[in-house]
């Protein structure tokens, strides 16, 4: 039986989810308080969409079970989905019709009155700085332009649960700034909570309360960025200050415990990959064998660095995701 | 069952059609060809042809005597354009609804797909019963209003334009009345039951369309048997037509139902 907090807003237990052959989510579980931003990290096709996907009833589970805003989403999907908002990975908007009118309909859909529809379609569209652009056609609009409708559109009905596939990969700089305020800001208004999916390490790191982190449809970490940070920390960077003359000194003492040390200027030498218990017997070595240190600096690791300790560097995006699994169907 | 949400997605689907060049012209040019021009180039053509349409007596011959008596007396070429106008062009006329039921449903089923504007509909409240019925009464409204009005615009064409040999009012009679109200929605509904299975199985509007219209055929098939004396048309066979047809789409779309569902409709688009 799913133990379900008072203040959850998202709790998954064993869930599972196939495509054919292929399992997309492999018996995940977690839960997410009310008034948290929860970012839900990992490659193409870890499970991330199919997440959502599960949590808004668009997918049915196999195993396991979720209950999000206190509902199960298998049979009150529609429940879910009048008090959640989703930005999808693409924009999804009608092209041939103008950013107002996009609003307009899905404002009726989202069950708005007429005069209330009216009032909240001209305050995003404000919000989002599309007024000027409101009667024309969406196929016009820039990349930018299309996220950041597809964004208001998510806000119409003002939910209590944000779901955002990737809000800012098409965005500048400046607008991603103004969506990372604005998300913040709507997550700290009345407890309402947010799910990040986003391949951006650093937008994570900075707008998430907590991270999840999948692999192949399994949960392989969780906890804030700083938690993972240090549970991982074993890609620290630490940089030595020390005398010149004792720098390949320095360098070669580093080695013999298997660490390998690297000049970061004429009088700092940088050693990747030393955890928080290495780091006093680092020092004490360096110390013993007559190397003055002025200064140690130890990095804190950051979510890329705890990101690519969990996957590698290196390793080939699988191929689990629900789009990608439907073609790999039979 | 949310009518308001239902309503909007019908008008939303119908507006997305009406800005599409592709979509748009069969629309129009369909019922200006056959509902216009056809009519004027008929009144035409049978009076000039008066010669030849002797060979068109064993036809006239044939007809069950209820047809014969609503076509009258007097010449010939009255009696053939009378019999085109008021029971011949009938079966013709079925492709309007067919195809434009066919067009809008192409276009918001398996377009919707296409332009991948399908998944923010599906985190909408819209329940899955709401949304099938919507992107079937879309079209479905579509084909009957355009059939109607075409069917006006041929009156007005037929009457206007009859020659001076067809005494009385022309293509106003039981059977263009059981068409309008029951075999041409009837014919939409087939089309739509057709194109929502069309729509399950390929992913953008011009596959679905041409699929689609080759429901098209039982209507030539009627045409052909009209045409070539083997069954003659009234008001009788076309509630039986009608009948079937509406038993067929019916059972289609029943089964349409159990595709359209969310996870179906994301995995294959």
């Amino acid at each position: 039986m799913l133990d379900v907090r008072d203040d959850a807003a998202i709790a998954v237990s064993g869930l599972h989810r196939r495509f054919g052959r292929v399992t997309a989510l492999d018996g995940i579980s977690f839960s997410v308080g009310r008034g948290e931003v929860v970012g839900l990290l990992g490659h193409n096709g870890a499970g991330k969409t199919t997440t959502i996907r599960v949590l808004n009833g668009l997918f049915a589970p196999h195993e396991g079970e979720v209950r999000v805003l206190g509902l199960d989403p298998a049979t009150d999907g529609a429940r879910i989905r009048a008090r959640s908002g989703v930005l999808t990975e693409t924009p999804s908007l009608d092209e041939r019709l103008t950013a107002r009118e996009n609003l307009a309909f899905f404002a009726r859909l989202y069950a708005l009155e007429p005069a209330r529809a009216r009032t909240r379609v001209a305050e995003l569209l404000e919000r989002f700085e599309l007024t000027d652009r409101a009667r024309d056609k969406v196929s016009g609009f820039s990349r930018g332009m299309k996220q950041r409708l597809a964004l208001a559109r998510a806000l119409l009905h003002d939910p209590e649960l944000l779901f955002l596939d990737e809000p800012t990969a098409a965005l500048d700089p400046v607008a991603a700034r103004d969506v990372h305020d604005l998300i913040r800001g709507f997550a700290g208004e009345d407890d309402r909570t947010v799910m990040i999916s986003t391949h951006n390490l650093v937008e994570a790191q900075r707008l998430c309360d907590r991270v999840l982190i999948l692999r192949q449809g399994q949960l392989v970490a969780e906890g804030t960025p700083q938690e993972l940070a240090r549970r991982l920390g074993r890609s620290a960077r630490v940089e030595f200050e020390l005398d010149p003359d004792q720098r390949q000194r320095a360098i070669d003492l580093l080695a013999t415990t298997g660490h390998v040390g690297q000049a970061a200027g004429d009088d700092v030498v940088a050693a990747d990959g030393v955890s928080r218990e290495d780091l006093p017997r680092l020092v004490a070595l360096l110390a013993a064998q007559g190397v003055a240190l002025y200064r140690v600096s130890p990095a804190e690791p950051t979510l890329e660095d705890v990101y690519f300790a969990l996957y590698g560097a290196h390793e080939p995006q699988p191929a689990v995701d629900s789009q990608d699994a439907a073609e790999a169907q039979p | 069952m949310n009518w308001r949400s239902i309503g909007g997605v019908v008008r939303r689907d119908l507006a997305v059609v009406a800005r599409s060049r592709p979509a748009v012209l069969p629309i129009i040019m369909l019922p200006l060809i056959f509902f216009v021009l056809l009519p004027v180039l008929t009144s035409w053509a049978i009076p000039a042809g008066a010669a030849e349409l002797d060979e068109l007596l064993p036809l006239i011959n044939a007809m069950p005597q209820s047809i014969r008596e609503q076509l009258g007396d007097g010449p010939i070429e009255g009696i053939i354009l009378r019999y085109l106008f008021e029971f011949q062009f009938v079966s013709l006329f079925l492709i309007v609804p067919l195809m434009v039921a066919a067009v809008i449903a192409a276009d918001s089923l398996a377009g919707e797909k296409e332009r991948k504007t399908i998944e923010a509909l599906l985190y909408t409240p819209t329940t899955d019963l709401e949304l099938y019925l919507a992107k079937l009464l879309g079209p479905w409204l579509a084909a009957i209003g355009v059939a109607t009005f075409g069917y006006v615009l041929f009156v007005v064409a037929a009457n206007v334009t009859a020659p001076a040999v067809v005494t009385r009012p022309i293509a106003v009679n039981s059977l263009w009345i059981v068409t309008l109200v029951w075999l041409n929605p009837a014919v939409a509904a087939l089309a739509l039951g057709t194109l929502v299975m069309v729509s399950a199985r390929v992913r953008g509007f011009m596959e679905a369309y041409q699929l689609g219209a080759t429901i098209v055929l039982p209507v030539v098939l009627l045409m052909i048997a009209q045409f070539s004396g083997l069954l003659f048309l009234d008001a009788g066979l076309a509630v039986v037509i009608g009948a079937v047809t509406w038993i067929v789409a019916l059972g289609i779309l029943r089964l349409g139902y159990r595709w359209f569902r969310r996870e179906r409709l994301l995995l294959t688009s």
